[in-house]
């Protein structure tokens, strides 16, 4: 029997979804049965449109499901709002499942009914990007890929011929190229506010490439390998302390990589700067509300105190509307990027909403998006 | 720095209705000498005021914000200004981060019957403002 903290090695039984997932189709296997067995009413996954394009989508065909199986790396996206409101089960990288509880928090997705499947995230990449970084960098044709990995630092593309060549992140970061910018600094690899936490880091010798490693963080997580166990969907073995071991290592040359960059991304602007710059970089801003719409941690309809001041005749020094934003996700933002990704002013948003945030989390001991803490802004009585 | 002589700074202050609002008018009667850019902005407990009104202040010109209620443990509505120090809390760190200096955003515990209190306090704040000269987030065109 499974038990909250156990630490397994598994894989679908199903050959053709355990050569399709990403590591032994384990997720996909465990979604599948989730539906299958009646624990969920919906799934959500990502329908893949190529190798660098996918659309997430909720549905309550285990076709759909068993079709989703595969990491896209290129698909930015975040599923948090796909939860609210659903009984759903889903996949999710940190800043997923990070959204989902932050939507939770504010009675927007019912946490006993949401079922969460985390994927360890090293990072995303832009879609178009990644085509351009192939072509110049690897020299090789975007359609030829067949799939990629990320291995000791390399990022990998294996083409339909068969060969495999991989660069070190760190060369394709200084090109520009590589993972986002909110990825290059995220502090949260493994996702232990999910259910289970699934990744390949640990997964050695010969089930290397086709076996997941899952950590299992509470009870719904034990009911959602259970489900997928006794409808046969999955086969576990207990992880050995080699391989708990790797995992833990690995995680953490991560985080120091998270770190390195955090402090070359975060220089501080000297104090008599400050207002000067974020003045100019909001001057940009069309007041599309793009960014609200995409934010994970905002759970306000149309009509929200930010909106109201969506009015360029108010021609004030600095945008009210990011004001207004800038104070309510301080201690709310879990840092995904996403509205630094729909920016059609190019704005760095997430970059500036972080510098504001990191400081605000930090003083008050609170990481967004972790545990159903309440948010410190929300106390009634000071700290 | 803008030491203008004609300037004088425009200082923005919430006053909550029992006791910070009549710790002002308590220093009008007293006759203590205020500075006549001080605009007050009354509402029934300091628990009412949201940082978008602070924010939104500073962006239709004022120099400086105070935000003001009862001492703690004196609030009419049991726990409103409790409410106030946690804002209070963000709305500083905020303003930090975005580079106005602190002596600009000022909070203070204010009864009815310390009018004296409230007229040193504006007093003081006044004149640190003064050596600040205008806010950078005052609209061209307002004084
Ligand atoms: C962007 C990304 C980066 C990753 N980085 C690492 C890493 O550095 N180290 C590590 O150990 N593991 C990483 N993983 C997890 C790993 O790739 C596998 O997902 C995990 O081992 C589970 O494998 P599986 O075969 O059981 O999953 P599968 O059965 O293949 O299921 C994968 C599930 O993930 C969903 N999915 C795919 N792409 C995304 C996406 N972009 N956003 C949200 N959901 C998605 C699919 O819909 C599917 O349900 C990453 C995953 C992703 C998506
Ligand atoms: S923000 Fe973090 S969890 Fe989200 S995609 Fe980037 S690295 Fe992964
Ligand atoms: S503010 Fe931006 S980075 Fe922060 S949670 Fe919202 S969308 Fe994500
Ligand atoms: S997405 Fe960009 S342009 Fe649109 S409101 Fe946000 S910052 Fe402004
Ligand atoms: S009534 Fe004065 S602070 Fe609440």
């Amino acid at each position: 029997m499974v038990e909250v903290g156990d630490r397994i090695i598994g894989y679908s039984t199903d050959t053709g979804v355990r050569n399709k997932g990403a590591s032994g189709g384990l997720v996909t296997a465990v979604l599948a049965a989730a539906l299958e067995k009646g624990l969920v009413e919906e799934v959500v996954v990502l329908k893949h449109i190529s190798e660098y394009e996918a659309v997430p989508i909720i549905t309550s065909d285990v076709n759909e499901v068993l079709a989703s199986a595969g990491s896209m790396h290129t698909v930015p996206v975040n599923l948090a709002k796909y939860a609210v409101g659903k009984n759903v089960a889903m996949p999710g990288k940190a800043c997923d499942i990070r959204g989902v509880i932050e939507q939770a928090k504010r009675n927007e997705v019912d946490i006993d009914n949401a079922y969460l499947i985390g994927l360890n995230c090293g990072g995303t990449m832009y879609p178009v990007q990644t085509q351009e970084m192939l072509i110049n960098m690897y020299e090789i044709d975007p359609e030829d890929v067949t799939g990629e990995n990320i291995e000791k630092g390399n990022l990998i593309f294996r083409t339909r011929s068969g060969e495999e060549k991989g660069i070190s992140i760190d060369e394709l970061e200084e090109a520009g190229y590589g993972r986002r910018e909110s990825c290059r600094y995220c502090d949260v690899k493994i996702p232990v506010n999910a259910d289970l936490a699934c990744g390949n880091w640990g997964v050695i010798g010969e089930l290397s490439g086709n076996a997941t490693f899952c950590e299992v963080m509470n009870e719904k997580g034990v009911r959602l390998l259970e489900n997928a166990i006794e409808a046969g969907f999955i086969e576990i073995q207990p992880a050995s302390d080699k391989a708990i071991a790797i995992r833990e290592k690995v995680n953490n040359v991560m985080l120091s990589m998270s770190e390195k960059w955090s402090e070359k991304i975060f220089t501080e602007i000297p104090d008599g700067e400050r207002t000067r710059y974020y003045m100019e970089q909001f001057a940009d801003c069309i007041d599309c509300g793009a960014c609200k719409e995409v934010c994970p941690a905002c759970t306000c309809g149309e009509d929200s105190k930010c909106t109201m001041y969506h009015n360029l005749e108010d021609n004030y020094r600095m945008s009210m509307f990011h004001m207004v934003r800038l104070m309510h996700l301080s201690d709310s933002c879990i840092g995904c990027g996403q509205c630094t990704d729909v920016c059609p002013a190019d704005i760095p948003v997430t970059t500036i909403f972080r510098r504001f945030a990191e400081k605000s989390q930090k003083k008050y001991n609170y990481k967004a998006g972790m545990t159903l803490e309440r948010p410190p802004f929300l106390e009634v009585m000071p700290r | 720095m803008t030491e203008n002589k004609q300037w004088e700074p425009k200082i923005v202050a919430f006053c909550c209705n029992w006791c910070s609002y009549g710790g002002a008018d308590t220093a009008g009667m007293g006759r203590f000498q205020q500075p006549a850019s001080l605009r007050i902005i009354r509402v029934m407990c300091s628990g009412r005021i949201d940082p978008l009104h602070v924010f939104n202040a500073f962006l239709e010109g004022a120099d400086a914000v105070l935000v003001t209620g009862c001492h703690l443990g004196d609030c009419h509505y049991v726990n409103g200004n409790y409410k106030t120090q946690v804002r209070y809390d963000f709305m500083e760190d905020m303003v930090l981060e975005l580079g106005l200096e602190p002596e600009r955003l000022h909070l203070s515990w204010i009864s009815a019957s310390e009018g004296e209190k409230f007229a040193n306090f504006v007093r003081e704040v006044t004149e640190q403002v003064r050596k600040l000269g205008p806010s950078p987030l005052k609209p061209e065109g307002v004084n």
